[in-house]
C-alpha cells in the first residue's frame, strides 16, 4: 500500500489533464477542418469527418493499437514486473499451453502426474500435465490431463452459463412482456418494478445474492426449509457446493438481467400495429396462430437484439465472480480467470493469448447469431423496401 | 353513462345467456391469473431487495436469528456509520466522504466527457454526408463485439508507459474519445429523425456549425442526450473493472472497490453481513434515486437500440 497523497493531490493533476485533452482535441478538430477546407474539401464532408475525429483518434489509440499489441504479446513471455517482453522459442507456446490435452492409460498403482508427464517442445519452464478427469474403457483406466485445466474448466463453465442463462432469460422476459401487454392496469408501475434489479450495481447484486444463498442462515434456504424437511435432505450449499455454483450464478444472473429484457420486449410489443391482429382475426386466426405468425416475427428484431447483447454479457461476466469467491479448481468464469492470470500472477503474455481466445469465441458466437438472423429476424422496413409498392 | 343504459346493463346481467356468462367468468379468471403471475414476479424481484435493506438495519446478533426477522427490533441505523468506522480501522483514511468524493469525481468527469463526445460524433455520423461514413459507422458498431478482456493488458501497459498508473486518468480522460459505441448509435438514431429544414433555417440565419449543434440540434435531441447521461452515470458509478486494474492506493478507491476491500478483509472471521448490506444499499441508493427521477430516460435509452434500430 502506498502512502496517501490526500484527496486534492489526487484530483487536480487528473483534472488538469482532463481539461488539457479536451482543449487539445478541440484544437486538433479545428485545425483538421481548416486543413481539409484548404485542400479543397467541401464544407459538408469536411465538417462531418471532423466531428467524427474524436472517435477515430480514440479507436486508434484505445482499440486498434491495444489489439495489435495484445496480438504481439500473445506470442511472448512477459511478466508484469519486466520492462519488456521476452520472445518465446516456440511462438505458439502460450496457445499450446492453454489448450493442450493428453489422454493416457493409468497403470495400477501409478500416480497420474507421473504418467502424464510434461509438455514437449521448447518451453520456457517445465509445464506439467495435470489431471482433469478419469474414465474406464475396456477394463483399463485412463486419465485426462491438461496443461491448464483451470482455463479449460473456466471456458466450459462460461459456455454452459451462456447456453443456459441466455435462453431462460429471454423466454422468461417474453412471458412477462406478454403478460404486461394484456391491457394490464398500471403498466408503468409493473415495468418499473421489473426493471429495478437491472439498474443495481453488479457488485451490490453479487453481495446480496451471496448473502441470500448463504448455506446456514441465508433467506433462500430458510424459504426452502419445509421442502428440505419433507424430503429429509440437507440444506443446499449453493455457492459453496461445486455442483451448484453454476445454477446459483444462473439464478442470480436471471434476477439481474431479466427486467431489462422485459422492458425492451414490451416496447417491441407496443410497436406492433393493432390492425395486423384485426386482419388475422377476420381471417379466423386463433391466439396461437396470431402469436406464431404476427407477434414472433414482429418482435424478432428486439429478440435478436436481446440475444446478441445477453450472449456477449454472459460470456464476459466478471464483477459477479470477483465478489463471489468460488473455488478456482472447479473453474472460474473465464474473464475473471484471465484477469487473475495477468494481474495476480503477472503473466501478461499468457493472459494476452487467453484474451484472444475469449475474443474469438465471443466474435464467433456473435457472427453465428448474425448469420442465423437472416432466417428468423424480420425487418418491417426491409420488407417495405423490397415490396417496393 | 346514463341511468337508462345502466339499467339496461343491469337487465342484461340478470338475463345473461349461459354461454355469455361462461365467457365472462373465463375472462375474469384470465385477468386474475395474469395479476397473480405478475404479483409472484414482483415478489421475486422485491424480496431480495427488502432483505438487503432489512439486513442492513440489523445488529450482529439479529443476523442469524431463526426464523428471520423482517423488521429488526431495535432498528440499527448505526450500521451505516459503523460500517465506515470499521472500514477506516482496516485502512486508515478510508472515510465516507473521501470515498464518495472519489466515486463522484470519476463518475461526473467520465459522464460529462462521454455525453459530449458521443453527441458530437453522432452528429457527424447523422447529419453530414462524407466518403466512407457508412464504413466507419459499421466499424464503430462492430467494436461492441470486442470483449474488454482483449484490450485490458495492453491498455494497462500503455498507461504504465505514460506513468499514469494509480491516477484517475485512465478512468476519465479517454471518455473524451467517445468510447461508448452504444451511446453514439442511440444519439444518431435521434439526430436522424430531425427534419433537415431545422438546420437549413439556422444556416440562413447565419449560424455556424457549432452554434447549430449547441442551440438547434442538442435541444432537439434532449431526451436522448439525457438518456445517455443517466446510462453513463450508472455505468461509471457501477464500473468495477477499470478501477480494479488502475488504482492501488486504498484512499483513492471508489465505492465499489472499498466494498470489495472490506469484504475480502473480513473473509477470515465471520462475515459482517449487516455492514456489507449497508454498504451495498449505499452503493445502490443513488442509482435507484436517479432511476426513479429519470425513469423515462432509462427506458428510452434502453429501448431505442432494439426497437427503432
Amino acid at each position: 500500500m502506498t502512502g496517501d497523497p490526500g484527496a486534492f493531490a489526487t484530483y487536480y493533476p487528473t483534472l488538469l489533464r482532463y481539461v488539457g485533452v479536451a482543449v487539445g482535441l478541440g484544437i486538433l478538430m479545428y485545425g483538421l477542418y481548416r486543413l481539409l477546407r484548404l485542400a479543397g474539401v467541401k464544407h459538408e464532408p469536411a465538417t462531418g469527418f471532423t466531428l467524427v475525429v474524436p472517435w477515430i483518434v480514440g479507436f486508434l489509440i484505445f482499440v486498434t493499437f491495444p489489439i495489435g499489441l495484445s496480438f504481439y504479446l500473445s506470442f511472448t513471455e512477459y511478466n508484469i514486473l519486466w520492462d519488456r517482453p521476452k520472445p518465446l522459442a516456440d511462438p505458439l507456446f502460450n496457445y499450446k499451453r492453454a489448450l493442450s490435452i493428453r489422454i493416457v492409460e493409468l497403470p495400477e498403482g501409478e500416480r497420474p502426474i507421473q504418467v502424464l508427464g510434461t509438455m514437449e517442445g521448447e518451453t520456457p519452464e517445465t509445464v506439467r500435465y495435470r489431471e482433469i478427469g478419469r474414465f474406464h474403457w475396456r477394463g483399463k483406466e485412463y486419465v485426462i490431463g491438461a496443461t491448464d485445466g483451470y482455463f479449460l474448466k473456466g471456458v466450459w463453465l462460461t459456455l454452459r452459463y451462456a447456453v443456459l442463462s441466455v435462453p431462460l432469460g429471454m423466454v422468461g422476459a417474453l412471458g412477462v412482456a406478454l403478460l404486461l401487454n394484456q391491457n394490464v392496469k398500471g403498466v408503468g408501475f409493473w415495468r418499473t418494478l421489473y426493471y429495478l434489479p437491472a439498474v443495481l450495481p453488479a457488485a451490490a447484486v453479487a453481495l446480496l445474492w451471496y448473502w441470500l444463498f448463504a448455506p446456514s442462515s441465508g433467506l433462500v434456504n430458510w424459504f426452502l426449509s419445509p421442502i428440505y424437511r419433507l424430503l429429509d435432505m440437507q440444506p443446499l450449499g449453493w455457492f459453496t457446493d461445486k455442483s451448484l455454483v453454476l445454477p446459483s450464478f444462473i439464478i442470480m444472473g436471471l434476477w439481474g438481467i431479466f427486467g431489462a429484457n422485459t422492458v425492451i420486449l414490451l416496447a417491441g410489443l407496443k410497436n406492433i400495429p393493432k390492425d395486423l391482429y384485426e386482419a388475422a382475426a377476420i381471417d379466423g386466426a386463433g391466439t396461437f396462430t396470431k402469436f406464431r405468425h404476427i407477434t414472433i416475427p414482429m418482435l424478432s428484431p428486439a429478440l435478436f437484439y436481446n440475444l446478441v447483447t445477453n450472449t456477449i454479457a454472459a460470456l464476459t461476466i466478471f464483477t459477479q465472480q470477483a465478489f463471489i469467491p468460488t473455488d478456482r479448481q472447479d473453474g472460474w468464469f473465464v474473464n475473471w480467470f484471465i484477469y487473475n492470470e495477468a494481474f495476480n500472477f503477472g503473466r501478461m503474455g499468457y493472459a494476452s493469448a487467453l484474451g484472444w481466445m475469449l475474443a474469438l469465441l465471443v466474435i464467433l458466437l456473435t457472427l453465428l447469431i448474425f448469420r442465423s438472423s437472416a432466417a428468423w429476424v424480420f425487418y418491417e422496413g426491409a420488407r417495405q423496401e423490397a415490396g417496393g409498392a | 353513462m346514463t341511468t337508462e343504459t345502466r339499467s339496461l346493463r343491469a337487465a342484461e346481467a340478470v338475463y345473461e345467456h349461459p354461454l355469455a356468462r361462461r365467457e365472462r367468468i373465463l375472462r375474469t379468471a384470465h385477468r386474475v391469473i395474469i395479476y397473480i403471475l405478475l404479483l409472484i414476479g414482483a415478489a421475486i424481484i422485491l424480496v431480495p431487495f427488502l432483505w438487503m435493506v432489512s439486513t442492513s438495519l440489523k445488529t450482529e446478533r439479529q443476523l442469524f436469528r431463526y426464523p428471520p426477522e423482517w423488521i429488526p427490533d431495535p432498528i440499527a441505523f448505526n450500521n451505516y456509520i459503523d460500517a465506515w468506522t470499521s472500514l477506516g480501522s482496516i485502512a486508515p483514511g478510508l472515510t465516507f466522504w473521501r470515498i464518495i468524493g472519489n466515486t463522484l469525481f470519476i463518475t461526473v468527469l467520465a459522464m460529462f466527457a462521454e455525453m459530449f463526445s458521443a453527441a458530437v460524433v453522432a452528429y457527424g455520423f447523422a447529419r453530414f454526408r462524407w466518403k466512407g461514413r457508412d464504413v466507419v459507422f459499421f466499424i464503430m458498431l462492430s467494436t461492441m463485439m470486442i470483449p474488454p478482456t482483449l484490450t485490458r493488458v495492453p491498455s494497462f501497459l500503455i498507461w504504465r508507459e505514460l506513468g499514469l498508473l494509480n491516477t484517475y486518468d485512465p478512468l476519465t480522460v479517454p471518455a473524451w474519445f467517445a468510447w461508448g459505441p452504444a451511446y453514439i448509435f442511440l444519439l444518431r438514431q435521434f439526430f436522424l429523425t430531425i427534419p433537415r429544414e431545422m438546420e437549413d433555417a439556422a444556416v440562413v440565419d447565419g449560424a455556424n456549425t457549432m452554434q447549430i449543434f449547441f442551440y438547434v440540434m442538442l435541444p432537439l435531441v434532449k431526451p436522448a442526450f439525457l438518456a445517455i447521461g443517466v446510462l453513463s452515470f450508472q455505468g461509471n458509478w457501477n464500473n468495477f473493472e477499470a478501477p480494479l486494474i488502475y488504482l492501488n492506493t486504498t484512499q483513492m478507491y471508489p465505492l465499489v472497490l472499498a466494498i470489495r476491500f472490506f469484504q475480502q478483509s473480513l473473509s477470515k472471521e465471520a462475515p459482517k453481513w449487516h455492514y456489507m448490506m449497508a454498504m451495498a444499499t449505499m452503493m445502490a441508493a443513488p442509482i435507484l434515486l436517479l432511476f426513479f427521477m429519470a425513469q423515462r430516460y432509462f427506458i428510452e435509452g434502453l429501448t431505442v437500440g432494439a426497437v427503432k434500430g
